[in-house]
């Protein structure tokens, strides 16, 4: 029960408008599941939030989910290298049924601490269909602490992440001690060719952080934020799009709306950039195409 | 046999970690170190074959991507090498995870005896390091001797086959559980046996203890239960349940209270019972939003027609003082399980901090336990690491450097829940026990950890305080156990729930046994981290992450369930009863039987002399100055001053975003830099309403009288919440005191009686304000004890006390979030308003401060004006007249219009002979007097004529204009520019001092 579930959601009674049924795994210290959840439901999903254990007792089965998301969190405390137990845990428990759930075309979602739980379970890079290879790393920030602040993204265009279609750039916050992207320079290189790089760290003005922090607030190697599978289908990133459901989640928010006003215009009520991503996922799980070109950021405008 | 499994980054990647190492070396005791390299070393004391062994390095703790490993010394070069572990018995929470993994992934269950521990090395280049350089850097920088060991090496003494050699913290306790029954012949007996046994016991308390254990019809009762003299176990119930932490004597007590100036005396009984229940309860019968107030763990408010809030506060100052990482872990750790144990349970949904510390670059004489600077880098990060992986957004906090801290610092943590106001149709803030009832412990096992943690916090810091409080939090732990006891609540299996904090099992079970009047613990079936505790150590150790459940026997089976699939440890240690007793067991013998009435009556109240000598009396006067002239410089330095500069580096470490409720952030503008005056969240993700939460400290003013201190920081707080457009309809506010010790005494603590009269009055204050700003006080603590002895250059001690400090929180509700408002002045062109009366009020301020002096005129809060500007405002507000708001606070309008300009990033022209005054105040005191009451706000000039409107009545100033320039102008009479600058540059100074922080 929530609280106030007085007001019965009846998107939360099993039934959604698309009929996609995402699972948000909970539990060991997994901290981001009632957000994720609403912002699956604000896209039209249903969600329900499925502790770990469920999931490997079989109390509870993937098969009746079409996507599942690895939530932001410290699991395990996070104590031996971020989502390193949780991926050990994951793949030891239900790594055949992971593969199972991706190879039928299913999406899987990675935040944070579920990126890093993706590239060590090593569902990502996921090169030539090899789910299980620990080809990248998410380590310590350069700057040497947890840092939270707002980023600026920049959707890479030949990227074949269903889950970022038809956008080109935006704002998330990040929040993590480590998501520096590190790999080999040949793993890079086959990221790159492959389309796999899903998201970089960009300045405000849409010029390349180049590393520099505190664009690029982690030190991560070509500035990069997120990236997909070989098919589009696993996506995992560092920054938080849970975290901007509402446009008052975005700094900014204050200034645009008085700008707005002062315009004659009134304050977006379309999807922010965040929940943009999660109807992605459903738009390509029930059938429809992507999503517009243009986010709604661009219709208010930064500073 | 134990194996040792050394873990490092690949050579060609940089170590963060090690970098951190050197840049504090350098910036706390100048020493250049070259590098750093840190090895994680994981101390497997468990029979694993060599094939285990392998695959656990492989497959678990290294990272191929970018780590090598090996179970023998890796061969990383270095000139100086700092090995540092735990001391046995210290929490230590990667080597309990890395047991969990390896059960998990070998499918092994490790024996009570088998464990995973721990540590690191350092390897430093520096050719020049000195020994004593290295020790240096090992005891002042990378270990605590009160949790760890540590060893250094030179490369000269380093075995690079044994390495640093297995070392196992293991607590081995050759001892027999026994239970000690004290002689209680004569009261200077049982004194002297409290002292020994440090039960801290008030002299005052003993006769009643005695008169009760020598009553015939108690002895006949004991008889029966095979007990005689009261039993150590017994004791320190008492000890732990009269303590000063958990029964509030100081607070409770009788104060005799004279006025040295006029000779008038009178008696104040119970400053509780006077300022706080007296004005929240009339408050309560008024508002109908106070839904719970002064008994549960943590006040309760309604958020709206389903959902309730939860709101606490306490300080954790005698831990964090000793291991400043530990002891705010512990601290914000311990706050959060407040709420959980509040009505059924509450979900946390924020948390902050207020953190008062001796000044970061102290140099002088005095020799603290921690650096000012390293006990700060401390508690910043054990709030960092108790918040962030609670999950749980930090959104506020505050940090203020004073010399007084420096003999115990200050760590205020705060917490608010949510919970539905029903949970299957009952309310969800009730609860109740029914004798049958079983009594569960969750969480965490209990240790020696944390022993006589509230009898210390009751006394003053010395070199004779017990270390074995000092405690590290496990927010991982704690994080299971709130998911989990949520679902059991949805679930209805939860009657009762309260933690386990100050006094651990004795206080949870002890004061929840007073629901069914009875109690039955069977103290064996306690699981411990080890065994050999005494009975009476398992009853009162403070081990964390522990909350104490009433589970009635139908739904028992269903909650430990609920427990495993959690991964949470739940135990059943007894039953509630109704026999007025508690009763406790071991292995079936009794060790303690007392009458649950005990407490509540009989003992005597503490007494206070308490003798107040006005400002004047004291001699307090304003100071002779000329006016300064380079009005532009000054302003710039007190921009630079480290109350005032940025703290940017603190607030970004704080996770403020997690739960998706964030709607004024703590760091705001187009540079993402400057305090917002509130947090403001959206608790429910399915409404626009709003939940906003401010805080104040304004200690300097006690140096003239903790009165006006009292009053200015609670408006301000008031202040801050109107400032984002909370309604002034709903405030709910949370009062922590930290006091020097107040009981006089004329060699140590002759000013004792003073410090009393100011606690009087800061009270007198509280209630005042309390009842004409309409503000209930829905929770509060007190800690009386901010004083320490530090040794000086002779071999001399110095006691240190603290500044009279209230730190005051403030809650309050949001009808619509899209209605908030930011302090960033959003258009050039908008027209700038000083809305309040600035007066000659330079007592205490932050100005005089710079010039080493206090002065008299101290800030005086005037509810009968101000309350009705504040509900103007949030009128104009509602009606979406404001662009922008901000309070005038600390420093005045000089350093608050400045502010204005960084948030907004435009220029600010403004004329000060403008601003409403009292009299005729001279510039600085138009510039830095921080008079409350006011705000600097922004005005379209459309509506310019809506707002004075909606203003009428009220001293409202239109003073100047936002422009497009950067410039920040300043002008006196004559139209003279007294300060001209630019916004760069204010940004610039103002975020010099810990710009370089991260």
């Amino acid at each position: 029960m929530q609280e106030g579930s007085a007001v019965k959601d009846p998107r939360k009674e099993g039934g959604s408008a698309s009929g996609v049924r995402a699972l948000v795994l909970t539990g060991f210290g997994l901290n981001c599941d009632h957000e994720t959840a609403h912002a699956l439901r604000l896209a039209g999903a249903s969600a329900e939030r499925v502790h770990i254990n469920a999931l490997i007792d079989g109390s509870v089965s993937l098969e009746r989910f079409q996507l599942l998301v690895f939530i932001g969190g410290f699991s395990w405390a996070d104590d031996h290298g971020a989502g390193v137990i949780q991926a050990v845990r994951m793949k030891t428990r239900i790594g055949g049924e992971l593969l199972d759930f991706i190879r039928s075309g299913n999406l899987v979602l990675g935040i944070c601490n579920g990126f890093q739980t993706l590239v060590n379970i090593g569902l990502l890079p996921g090169f030539d269909g090899d789910y299980t290879s620990r080809r990248v790393a998410l380590m310590a920030n350069d700057c040497g602490n947890f840092r939270d602040q707002w980023v600026n993204l920049l959707v890479q265009g030949d990227s074949r992440c269903v889950f970022t279609s038809g956008m080109d750039r935006l704002e998330l916050p990040i929040r993590h001690g480590e998501g520096k992207f590190t790999c080999e320079p040949g793993v890079l290189e086959k990221l790159s060719r492959n389309g796999q790089v899903v998201l970089r760290y960009e300045r405000p003005d849409g010029e390349p952080a180049g590393g520099a922090f505190p664009f690029n607030p982690n030190g991560s190697l070509q500035d990069i934020a997120g990236i997909c599978d070989a098919t589009g289908r696993v996506f995992g990133l560092m920054p938080h799009p849970e975290a901007y459901l509402h446009w008052t989640n975005h700094p900014d928010w204050a200034r645009w709306k008085s700008r707005l006003r002062r315009s004659g215009r009134t304050f977006p009520s379309e999807p922010t950039p965040g929940v943009r991503i999660f109807q992605n996922a459903v738009a390509y799980l029930s059938g429809e195409a992507g999503g517009s070109g243009s986010t709604a950021a661009s219709a208010v405008g930064g500073d | 046999m134990p194996h040792r499994l050394e873990i490092s980054l690949k050579n060609e990647l940089p170590d963060p970690l090690g970098q951190g190492v050197a840049r504090k070396a350098l910036d706390y005791f100048g020493i250049a170190i070259d590098t750093v390299r840190a090895v994680d070393i994981l101390t497997i004391d468990a029979d694993l074959s060599a094939r285990q062994l392998e695959s656990v390095r492989d497959d678990i703790f290294t990272n191929p991507v970018t780590q090598v490993s090996s179970y023998r010394p890796l061969s990383i070069p270095f000139d100086w090498l700092i090995w540092v572990g735990y001391r046995p018995g210290v929490r230590d929470n990667a080597g309990a995870t890395a047991v969990e993994a390896i059960e998990d992934y070998l499918q092994i269950r490790f024996t009570e005896e088998q464990a995973v521990y721990t540590s690191r090395r350092f390897c430093l280049r520096a050719p020049d390091l000195s020994r004593d350089q290295a020790d240096r850097i090992a005891g002042e920088l990378l270990a605590n001797d009160i949790i760890q060991q540590w060893q250094v090496f030179h490369r000269m003494d380093w075995n690079p086959e044994e390495g640093i050699g297995i070392r196992l913290p293991k607590v081995l306790l050759d001892h027999r559980p026994t239970v000690t029954p004290v002689a209680i012949d004569s009261d200077d007996r049982l004194r002297q046996i409290s002292d020994e046994r440090n039960l801290a016991l008030n002299p005052q308390d003993i006769p009643t203890i005695r008169a009760y254990f020598l009553e015939p019809s108690v002895r006949k009762e004991r008889r029966d239960v095979n007990l005689g003299d009261p039993t150590d176990v017994e004791l320190e119930y008492l000890s732990q349940a009269r303590s000063d932490h958990c029964n509030h004597n100081t607070f409770r007590g009788r104060f005799h209270y004279t006025d040295e100036e006029t000779g008038l005396s009178e008696t104040v009984d119970n400053l509780f019972r006077s300022f706080i229940e007296v004005p929240t309860l009339a408050l309560q019968k008024q508002k109908p939003w106070v839904v719970s107030v002064l008994w549960d763990n943590a006040g309760v408010g309604r958020f709206d027609a389903d959902t309730l809030y939860t709101i606490t506060g306490e300080t954790h100052n005698s831990p964090s003082n000793m291991e400043a990482y530990g002891g705010a872990l512990t601290g914000i750790v311990g706050i959060y399980r407040d709420p959980m144990g509040t009505g059924k349970g509450s979900r946390l949904i924020m948390g902050s901090y207020g953190f008062c510390v001796g000044p970061r670059d102290y140099s002088g004489e005095l020799k603290p336990r921690l650096h000012p600077r390293r006990l700060l880098d401390g508690v910043i990060e054990g709030v960092r690491d108790g918040g962030n992986k609670s999950g749980i957004p930090t959104v506020a906090g505050q940090t203020l450097f004073h010399p007084g801290y420096m003999g115990k610092c200050l760590v205020f943590v705060t917490a608010v829940g949510l919970m539905p106001a029903l949970i299957k149709g009952k309310p969800a803030d009730q609860k109740e026990i029914v004798p049958g009832d079983h009594v569960v412990m969750c969480g965490g096992r209990v240790g020696k950890d944390g022993i006589h943690g509230v009898t210390a916090a009751s006394e003053s810091f010395d070199e004779h305080t017990p270390a074995g409080h000092v405690q590290i939090g496990d927010p991982y732990t704690q994080k299971k156990m709130h998911d989990f006891l949520l679902e059991a609540r949805d679930e209805g299996l939860v009657r009762f729930i309260t933690d386990n904090g100050g006094g651990g099992l004795s206080s949870s079970v002890g004061e929840s046994a007073r629901f069914s009047n009875g109690v039955l613990v069977e103290l064996d079936r306690v699981p411990l981290k080890y065994a050999g505790l005494d009975q009476w150590e398992i009853w009162v150790s403070e081990s964390q992450e522990r909350m104490t459940v009433a589970v009635a026997p139908e739904h028992i089976d269903r909650f430990l369930e609920l427990s495993r699939k959690h991964a949470v440890e739940s135990t059943v240690i007894g039953r509630y009863t109704d026999t007025g007793k508690l009763h406790i067991l071991y292995e079936g013998e009794t060790c303690a039987y007392v009458d649950l009435k005990l407490l509540t009556a009989g003992f005597p109240q503490w007494e206070f002399e308490a003798r107040w000598l006005s400002p004047e009396h004291r001699g307090l006067c304003e100071p002779a100055m000329r006016p300064p002239v380079d009005h532009t410089r000054l302003l710039l330095d007190m921009l630079e001053r480290p109350n005032i500069c940025s703290k940017e580096w603190i607030t970004r470490q704080y996770d403020h975003e997690v739960q998706g409720t964030s709607v004024v952030k703590p760091l705001l503008g187009p540079m993402r830099d400057v305090p917002g005056d509130a947090a403001v969240l959206r608790p429910r993700l399915d409404s626009r309403k709003g939940l906003a939460f401010a805080q104040a400290l304004l200690p300097q003013y006690s140096a003239i009288d903790a009165y006006h201190m009292t009053a200015c920081t609670m408006d301000e707080a008031v202040r801050r919440l109107i400032a984002v457009g909370a309604d002034p309809a709903h405030m709910g506010g949370v009062d922590n005191f930290c006091w020097p010790d107040i009981q006089a005494h004329p060699e140590t603590n002759p000013d004792g009686a003073f410090k009393a009269a100011q606690l009087v009055r800061s009270c007198r204050a509280l209630k005042a304000i309390c009842l004409s700003y309409g503000i209930p006080l829905l929770s509060g603590k007190d800690s009386m004890y901010v004083d320490g002895y530090l040794a000086g250059r002779y071999g001399e001690f110095h006691k240190v006390s603290a500044l009279e400090t209230l730190q005051f929180s403030a809650v309050s509700v949001v009808e619509d979030i899209e209605d908030c408002v930011t302090p960033d002045p959003k258009s050039p062109g908008d027209l700038l308003y000083v809305l309040g009366v600035t007066r000659n009020e330079l007592g205490g301020s932050e100005y005089y401060e710079r010039f080493g002096y206090i002065g008299k005129n101290v800030p005086q809060v005037r509810p009968e004006s101000f309350l009705p500007l504040y509900r103007s405002l949030h009128h104009a507000m509602g009606r979406g007249l404001v662009e922008s708001a901000h309070g005038v606070y600390r420093g005045g309008l000089a350093v608050h219009l400045a502010m204005v300009a960084m948030a907004g990033g435009l220029g600010l022209h403004a004329d000060l002979t403008a601003v409403t005054v009292e009299g005729s105040p001279s510039e600085e005191q138009i510039l830095y007097s921080e008079s409350a009451g006011r705000f600097i706000v922004t005005i379209a000039p459309e509506n310019r004529d809506a707002f004075e409107a909606a203003m009428a009545g009220h001293p409202v100033a239109c003073v100047g204009r936002i422009t497009e320039d950067d410039g920040f102008i300043l002008r006196g009479v004559d139209e003279t520019e007294r300060v001209s600058t630019t916004v760069a540059e204010l940004r610039e100074v103002w975020k010099r001092p810990f710009g370089d922080l991260i």
